[in-house]
């Protein structure tokens, strides 16, 4: 069987199965982001792209943008390094090594829902462990400038371990005699990361970062619950404007253009980095 | 010294992580008229009463029930029919591969509030609406992205001649990926194998939207069911949420030893 | 071992298989010559065998007609997803449902919803307050039928109030004033809590403070929004944090439980709640039990208590497959005596007037038969079918003023604009 016969083999099932569930919910996202339907009128009638020009000059729309960036930038930053440093942390050897592997994938485990509401609580101004541990008094939730910065922790804490076992993963792939190669040739630790292992995790540092900006962009429960888009909006992300466009004032139209946007600016946020830490990283 | 500083940096990242767990598990034996009381911190008279309210009537058994086996045969499809993708895009030449790569992870592009709706009416319309399929389906469908583009990579960091050697000793394509590069890769399909668990454990949204009665009802949706319309009973949230999360770290700490197995049983290089 | 392996994987899974097909899907089938109802609900509080008995009741006066009930996640917003996905597919699923009480309106204009006038007879009519039924109404017709009612009200704490010869306070006022001077007393305790967070129970705060100010939000189909009674009742709110002093900074984080919580705790003077608390308040163990009175919310001077309508109420689906089944269970549940039951079981409060002065009731929930005068003047939300766009546009813009982001009359403006263009879409 030639190569490139076997490869079709062993690719399809994935792309069959792929195509068949989501083929028909994304198309007909698509669809409805050229139409104009508001379910409580019962019209739907196509648009074309007016929808879109009606979000470049809807003020909303900018500041959920600006949220979600903000909540991604910051999120993935404190992801990455948190999680660097746990996976680096985890492949030394020391007795209890299984324990604390299990035990740093806690915060991941908790559902987000569960998750959500938990972290309301200990933020609570009043009786929250937060403050009382701290001996602060921080409106940590309902503060324009706190609000999205407590949702951002939350979720730092939530999605480290994600990070961490996928970078201990790549970790645990580098041969130890290339550490010991470089250590005879008088390599400090540093100098043993930055040319050694950096280099070496950077296919997994790629997925990583991709797949928990893609995550970081869409997020939706954790904000939801843990402030509902507030105060005034200040940690309104697009996906809960979305959300409260499509089901809560049922303009279906609307709400399919801005997961449309969603989805673009997922796009290029991947191509992006792609770009930046070169093709061959992700495939040859 | 150094070891000093490993224990201490251990001790932190352990509080860190468990700590708000640890939080839930004292408020869970907590009475309810102290449920917010802080200080004390600990309760005045620890009681078990939420966990027996949340296993009353049996019904959460059933849930948990329900969660553990949707997890188990997501995991198990996501990894076969992923690393069958991962093994044709990275061993055999294929012209498509970034096309193909970039249109599986295109599939997480999307929000999920967007999609959820014509899922359910696709769902809905084959039947399948309140059974585990529909959740094994969607779930598979959606870990499936994160799964080829780990294993893709993986997978390639293997070098060709051992895929070659294989070859030259009589292996078909199969017998190579199911001998020689699934155990090679174990920590990635460990790795893997974690993540899609518990993603199938934890998701929200597609459950609460197509499964309607506890035939099918998963772990999230179950504890979305405790409040009610004003009053939240949190001592049985609490309790809840750590009943659910102590199999997952035991699995989990159960199934350390084979990625150190993998790690070990490892690669020949150079 | 690596051998052995995949022959247990495949044994797990074909074991996991077997399972997963066993699956049994409830079906709601038609055998016999019975006829089988769906009714969806968020959850029913307290002891749900009782619920299920009244359904059961139901049934026994009813035979050829069974009654299945499901349970929806009591979080409005997602039973009001659950509906818009479920009835926008014209699903069948279902055939009765409870709704919030914002909710009707807009599910008639959408069609979902079986024009239901005709069940209430004209001496039930009188028999039910005002506000449930003006938020049934839409178009002249009615298209739900009310179940149980909420208003809003004022908890204060009876102990504290009478260590200073206090009485409850009939103005913001007075409000303001008692709860200083006795938080200048004890240190530690905050003097009024309330709901700010960004969601629909901000709406229902606000709208307390607009009416019992004068202000509104239509009037006669206009937006009367940015009115100087509307701007100052918002700047009383802001007031209440920054320079009064009686609220604290986290009340823009507050829902009703959490301020429930504190209040429980023996922390708050004053709080404004749901009547739902009450019960938790009583119970034993609670900190506060025996010390806290209600009363019906304060105004200002020369205007009426103003307290915003809850509450749900039954419809049926346009769509169900058993109309007239549907229309006698919704009769059923709505009566008298099966709300007089849920009143006295789990403590939904009755629509219907008449029970309020019940002896059972009076005897046994004295609480709910004292709660009348207060719900008689529950005022509705805006009865609109764009009410949903409308509280989209309400809540940030009044989070703003409470938060201090924006002027009141800024927010006020910049609301009514909006509103003003909603309600001008047209088809």
């Amino acid at each position: 069987m030639k190569r490139s016969e076997a490869a079709t083999w062993f690719i399809a099932p994935a792309l069959l199965l792929l195509a068949a569930v989501t083929i028909y919910p994304i198309i007909h996202v698509i669809y409805l982001s050229l139409h104009r339907k508001l379910l409580i009128f019962g019209i739907s009638e196509f648009v074309g792209l007016q929808n879109f020009l009606f979000l470049l000059k809807d003020g909303r729309f900018w500041g959920a943008l600006g949220n979600t960036a903000y909540f991604t930038a910051l999120s993935v930053s404190g992801e990455l390094i948190l999680g660097l440093a746990l996976a680096l942390l985890m492949n030394k050897a020391f007795s209890g090594k299984g324990f604390v592997r299990a035990m740093v994938l806690i915060p991941w485990a908790i559902p987000t829902v569960v998750s959500a509401k938990m972290w309301e609580w200990m933020y609570n101004g009043d009786f929250g462990i937060l403050n009382y541990l701290l001996g602060t008094k921080v409106n940590w939730l309902g503060d324009p400038f706190w609000a999205l910065h407590a949702a951002i922790m939350m979720d730092v804490w939530k999605t480290t371990p994600f990070v961490a076992i996928l970078l201990l993963a790549g970790l645990q792939l580098i041969p130890p005699d290339l550490y010991s190669a470089a250590r005879i040739d008088g390599a400090g630790p540093f100098r043993l990361f930055r040319h050694v292992t950096l280099p070496l995790i950077k296919p997994m540092i790629l997925i990583v970062l991709i797949f928990r900006s893609l995550d970081a962009f869409r997020v939706f429960d954790a904000v939801y619950v843990l402030t509902g888009g507030g105060p005034a909006n200040t940690t309104e992300t697009l996906s809960v404007y979305a959300y409260k466009v499509l089901f809560q004032t049922l303009q279906i139209g609307y709400g399919s253009a801005l997961a449309v946007v969603v989805f673009i600016c997922v796009g290029l946020i991947a191509i992006g980095f792609i770009g930046i830490m070169g093709r061959r990283v992700a495939y040859r | 010294m150094r070891k000093g500083l490993l224990y201490i940096s251990l001790m932190l990242v352990i509080f860190y992580s468990v700590g708000p767990l640890l939080w839930q598990l004292i408020t869970s034996l907590k009475m309810d008229y102290e449920l917010t009381r802080i200080p004390p911190l600990l309760p005045e008279n620890p009681s078990l009463v939420h966990y027996i309210a949340i296993f009353k009537g049996r019904m959460f058994l059933r849930v948990i029930a329900n969660s553990a086996v949707v997890a188990s045969l997501t995991t198990l499809f996501a990894l076969a029919i992923g690393s069958l993708c991962s093994f044709g895009l990275a061993k055999l030449a294929t012209r498509y591969k970034a096309l193909i790569l970039g249109f599986v992870l295109s599939i997480s592009m999307f929000p999920p509030i967007a999609t959820v709706s014509p899922l359910y009416l696709v769902i809905r319309s084959i039947g399948l609406r309140d059974t585990w399929w529909a959740l094994i389906i969607t779930y598979t469908t959606f870990s499936l992205p994160l799964t080829i583009w780990i294993l893709t990579s993986f997978f390639r960091e293997l070098p060709d001649e051992i895929y070659y050697a294989a070859r030259v000793d009589g292996c078909t394509p199969f017998q190579s990926y199911y001998r020689i590069v699934l155990p090679l890769s174990a920590p990635g399909i460990f790795a893997t194998a974690i993540l899609v668990f518990i993603f199938s454990w934890n998701e929200f949204l597609y459950a609460l939207t197509l499964t309607s009665t506890q035939a099918s009802r998963t772990i999230p949706v179950a504890i979305a069911l405790f409040p009610g319309i004003h009053e939240i009973p949190w001592g049985e949230i609490a309790a809840a949420s750590v009943t659910v999360t102590a199999p997952l770290i035991i699995l989990v700490f159960a199934f350390q030893r084979r990625i150190i197995e993998g790690l070990t049983g490892g690669a020949v290089k150079g | 071992m690596l051998t052995k392996f995949p022959l247990i994987l495949l044994l797990l899974c074909l074991s996991l298989f077997y399972c997963a097909a066993c699956t049994k899907t409830p079906h709601d089938g038609e055998k016999g010559s019975y006829v089988t109802i769906v009714f969806t609900h968020g959850k029913i509080p307290g002891d749900y065998e009782q619920f299920k008995r009244i359904l059961r009741q139901f049934e026994r006066e009813n035979p050829g007609i069974r009654v299945v009930d499901r349970t929806l996640p009591s979080s409005t917003d997602e039973q009001h997803q659950f509906y818009v996905i479920n009835l926008d597919a014209g699903s069948k699923d279902f055939d009765v449902l409870s709704m919030d009480v914002i909710w009707v309106p807009e599910f008639a204009m959408a069609g979902w919803l079986r024009d239901v006038s005709g069940l209430l007879s004209e001496s039930e009519l009188h028999d039910i307050f005002p506000g449930p039924l003006e938020a049934v109404t839409y178009m002249g017709k009615r298209y739900a039928v009310p179940w149980y009612i909420d208003a809003g009200l004022l908890y204060y704490r009876k102990d504290l109030l009478d260590d200073i010869g206090a009485k409850p306070p009939k103005t913001w006022d007075e409000l303001v004033r008692t709860a200083r001077l006795i938080t200048e007393r004890s240190k530690g305790i905050y003097g009024f809590i309330w709901q700010g967070k960004q969601y629909e129970g901000l709406v229902c705060d606000v709208l307390e403070y607009l009416w019992s100010h004068g202000g509104n939000v239509l009037e006669n189909g206009k937006v009367v929004l940015h009115s100087p009674e509307n701007v100052r009742a918002l700047t009383f709110m802001r007031e209440l944090i920054v320079r009064d002093r009686v609220s604290p900074e986290i009340v823009t984080t507050l829902v009703e439980e959490s301020s429930r919580h504190i209040f429980g705790n023996g922390r708050a003077v004053f709080m404004r709640n749901w009547p739902y608390a009450w019960n938790i308040f009583e119970r034993d163990g609670s900190p506060v039990k025996g010390k806290i009175g209600v009363a019906a919310l304060p105004s200002a001077a020369g205007h009426p208590s103003a307290s915003t309508l809850g509450g749900w109420q039954i419809g049926i689906n346009r769509h169900s497959k058993h109309p007239d089944a549907a229309e006698r269970f919704v009769r059923f549940l709505t009566s008298r005596e099966s709300q007089k039951t849920l009143a006295l079981t789990v403590g939904y409060k009755p629509t219907r007037r008449s029970l309020y002065s019940d002896a059972d009731l009076k005897r046994q929930q004295p609480f709910i038969a004292s709660l009348h005068d207060i719900l008689l003047n529950a005022r509705p939300r805006p009865v609109s079918p764009y009410y949903m766009m409308m509280t989209q546009i309400l809540q940030p813009e009044f989070s703003a003023a409470i938060a201090g982001i924006k002027k009141p009359s800024d927010a006020l403006m910049s609301a009514e604009r909006q509103v003003q263009h909603v309600l001008g879409v047209r088809p």
